[in-house]
């Protein structure tokens, strides 16, 4: 279904990001446009969900009115959909949350603008149904984030961001070399086509997809891990996130990552994961979702600074969506999106709750704290119930992301559930260190900032606020998981079976007999031949 | 850094008209051959560099007195005025118009299409990034 | 044609995995940089173009425009090449300014010696 005003996910942060230099020294406005452009992309896409959950409509809208395989297609369906409202969500949440918790002078240095040309990206790259659009769109992101992560320009800082950016370039410049060769193969870059190019080569009496297909594959895998951190790729995740700025950082892990593995999960049942690689690439899912997953959580519960620890965390989780798109039934790659969403929502709060644990014990070294319990309840509620939420007590969201995935993964690769099920105890060991090294163990150490029995300081009040806002989304998506699952599950079938897809964003059904699409396909010709517009135009132009 | 060539001087002085004059050729001419807003942009702020390079930083401010940032928020809020346009009409984003007027005591009609603008929001920003950044730049290495 | 462009990409490949090596900042931004024209050259071999491929009709003087040669050649990859290449240019100015503001606060542009160094924050 056509519908121009998805675009508004782009445009309403594109727009505040433009207004918000305009009021470069008017912090007070910058953050109130800001605010307004998360709350709104927040309310549009649960609206816009609503519709997608009632009628599994796909809304498309094909940018300058070209048609879809030669233009770019904007597509809304219940995989984008749920990202973006999820990560509107989590921007909200950290954006608050930085109003009283980022230094004022960082502040000023173009951050407003900033997070909004990183929500710009993220929402482009989930919502483009075009693969070149999705390498301009991971541009934007990392643009930002370079200067993100670079804010204040700490002398670890820089360190990190070398490493950080350096990496990135490279894994950018294998994409666009990928991109290239698919559409030297294929011809195409939109990806509805791909797949309607792959499923007919692949169908049986097909001709077979051109040789060289699988080394783009093996590409593409290499790039979407890169930016998603899955092993062997995951080096550059832990240090990044534990120099930015913690408001930065929540808004990173709960991010960033996740806009790589939703590229696997897009584009590796749709196209790449089919023809003669097939096998293999699931071969290389399952082991890297096994070593990202249980290497991840090792080196979590080794560790003993709380941001090390989350940061470390993040990895572990990534194993988990990963072995969900390993295993490729509609049923594990809806798991695999609902933890998605479910762990964007509580690895944020979690983060944003260690920015104010930082603030009572000076440091996130966990030797050095302790007593918050006293010192602060409402503290320690919300950092319970994210960090039980994360660990998938039920009934806690991430429960039911993790059912699914390890009850479809029992059928097929058994030993992956149970390594799944072992990462979650360690997970549970790792966050109760947190709990009862910061919050139950007697006070300790000079460094306390806010003596016992104070009240809480009046500035962090927008941080709580921050992070209750993001505890209150996890909850609901625990209690209330089955109208998301609805979601899910439509997202699920669409993946493992383009066929609505196709015909959404192509515009044609493809279920109907040959002869008709191919009269639908010459009619479209006819109508939007480009070369024969530009060729008129031409004509009109020079008499 | 600054470079007092004589030579420099003089041809800079010749070649910098020519090269803005050339940027608007360009930009104007992008919109059915090669050209277009982008490389006029980069044309454009060749000349400036190589401006700033003979005459220093102060004598680009004189010719170029506003600051970089207020070239790229114009053309940013051109370019997404245009692109935004077309949803108020119901059409995709970034939907060009193209047609011809009239333009009275011209005796040709006159082709537009809506691009221009966009193109020319591209312009300026590209002019002033590019400026800006060589600015920054060099007054760092100075 | 296309067996030229690969010899270049292969040597730019080489060129930069040799200053991406190095020790110094600056060689391993330039590295970085040439990567991306080594991209670049990639996509054109891959835009299967009537003028790379010696078809009939086509010599390297015509312009690859509709209506200027016999036959028009996909403008595609020539489009993706120059979003990259802003994108790239961006990166770039990025990248050189980070490289500067490091510069200013070290002594050395080293990347063993800049790990070892403290640098004062400000």
């Amino acid at each position: 279904m056509t519908n121009h005003w998805i675009i508004l996910f782009i445009i309403v942060p594109q727009v505040t990001g433009i207004l918000s230099v305009l009021l470069m020294n008017k912090i007070r406005a910058q953050r109130f446009i800001g605010t307004l452009s998360f709350v709104f992309n927040t309310v549009f896409s649960i609206y816009l969900l609503l519709e997608v959950r009632a009628h599994g409509t796909i809304f498309v809208s094909q940018m300058s009115d070209w048609p879809a395989p030669f233009g770019i297609s904007i597509v809304f369906d219940g995989l984008s959909g749920l990202l973006v409202a999820a990560s509107s969500m989590v921007a909200l949440g950290c954006y608050i949350h930085s109003f009283s918790l980022m230094h004022p002078m960082t502040q000023r240095r173009y951050f407003h603008p900033l997070i909004q040309l990183l929500m710009f990206g993220v929402n482009l790259s989930f919502l483009t149904g075009d693969l070149f659009n999705l390498f301009v769109s991971f541009e934007i992101m990392l643009m930002a984030s370079y200067a993100m992560l670079t804010l204040g320009a700490e002398r670890r800082q820089l360190t990190q961001a070398y490493k950080y950016i350096l990496l990135n370039l490279i894994a950018s410049t294998v994409f666009v070399i990928a991109a290239g060769l698919v559409y030297g193969l294929m011809g195409t870059l939109n990806m509805a086509d791909l797949a309607r190019i792959v499923a007919e080569k692949t169908a049986p009496g097909g001709e077979g997809l051109p040789a060289g297909f699988t080394a783009v594959s093996v590409m593409m895998l290499l790039v979407f891990g890169l930016k998603g951190a899955i092993f062997p790729l995951w080096f550059w995740l832990p240090d990044t996130y534990y120099t930015c700025p913690i408001s930065i950082a929540a808004m990173f892990s709960g991010m960033l990552t996740k806009v790589g593995v939703y590229a696997l999960a897009r584009t590796f049942p749709l196209i790449f994961a089919h023809g003669a690689g097939h096998s293999m690439i699931m071969v290389i899912f399952a082991i890297s979702a096994a070593f990202t997953m249980f290497l991840g959580v090792l080196g979590a519960v080794s560790n003993h600074e709380v941001r090390r620890i989350l940061a470390i965390h993040v990895i572990s989780q990534v194993g988990y969506m990963v072995f969900g798109i390993a295993l490729m039934t509609p049923i594990a790659l809806a798991g695999c999106l609902f933890y998605m969403i479910q762990h964007m929502v509580v690895k944020s709060a979690l983060f944003l709750c260690c920015g104010i644990m930082e603030r009572y014990a000076g440091t996130d070294d966990l030797y050095k704290m302790g007593g918050l319990l006293k010192r602060d309840r409402l503290l320690a509620v919300l950092f319970f119930v994210a960090a039980m939420s994360l660990v998938g007590l039920p009934p806690l969201s991430g429960f039911f992301g993790k059912l699914v995935i390890i009850q479809e993964g029992w059928h097929i690769h058994w030993w992956l559930s149970v390594l799944g099920l072992a990462t979650g105890a360690l997970t549970l060991l790792s966050m109760l260190k947190i709990w009862s090294y910061g919050f139950w163990n007697p006070p300790k150490g000079q460094h306390v900032v806010v003596p016992t029995g104070a009240p809480r300081p009046r500035m962090l009040k927008s941080g709580y606020f921050g992070v209750t806002l993001l505890v209150l989304t996890a909850l609901f998506l625990g209690f209330g998981a089955q109208p998301v699952y609805d979601i899910a599950f439509q997202a699920g079938e669409q993946l493992t079976n383009p066929r609505a897809y196709i015909s959404a964003v192509l515009q044609y059904d493809i279920d109907a007999p040959p002869h008709e699409q191919l009269a639908a396909a010459e009619h479209d010709a006819e109508v939007v031949d480009p070369m024969a517009v530009v060729a008129d135009e031409r004509e009109e132009a020079t008499p | 850094m600054m470079v007092s060539s004589i030579i420099l001087r003089t041809s800079v002085r010749l070649i910098l008209p020519l090269s803005l004059l050339f940027a608007c050729f360009m930009s104007l001419k992008g919109h059915n051959e090669p050209g277009g807003g982008f490389i006029a942009g980069l044309v454009a702020s060749i000349a400036f560099c190589i401006y700033r390079m003979s005459f220093g930083a102060e004598a680009l401010l004189r010719l170029l007195p506003v600051h970089p940032r207020v070239l790229i928020f114009t053309g940013l809020g051109m370019a997404a005025v245009t692109s935004i346009a077309p949803l108020l009409f119901g059409l995709p984003l970034l939907t060009s118009r193209v047609g011809t007027i009239r333009v009275p005591l011209v005796s040709e009609p006159f082709h537009y299409a809506s691009a221009v603008v966009f193109d020319t929001g591209v312009l300026l920003v590209v002019v002033g990034v590019s400026v800006g950044m060589i600015m920054r730049l060099s007054e760092e290495l100075e | 044609m296309t067996l030229i462009l690969a010899v270049c990409v292969a040597v730019i490949l080489a060129v930069c995995i040799y200053l991406m090596l190095g020790r110094e900042l600056k060689e391993v931004a330039m590295g970085v940089f040439l990567l991306s024209h080594a991209a670049h050259l990639s996509i054109i071999a891959m835009s299967r173009s009537p003028v790379l491929s010696g078809a009939e009709g086509h010599d390297l003087k015509s312009a690859p425009i509709l209506g200027m040669g016999s036959q028009p050649v996909d403008a595609l990859p020539q489009a993706l090449i120059l979003t990259s290449i802003v994108i790239s240019f961006a990166v770039m100015g990025f990248l050189l300014t980070l490289i500067v503001l490091t510069g200013r606060r070290a002594t050395t542009l080293n990347v063993d010696d800049l790990a070892k160094e403290q640098l004062p924050t400000p």
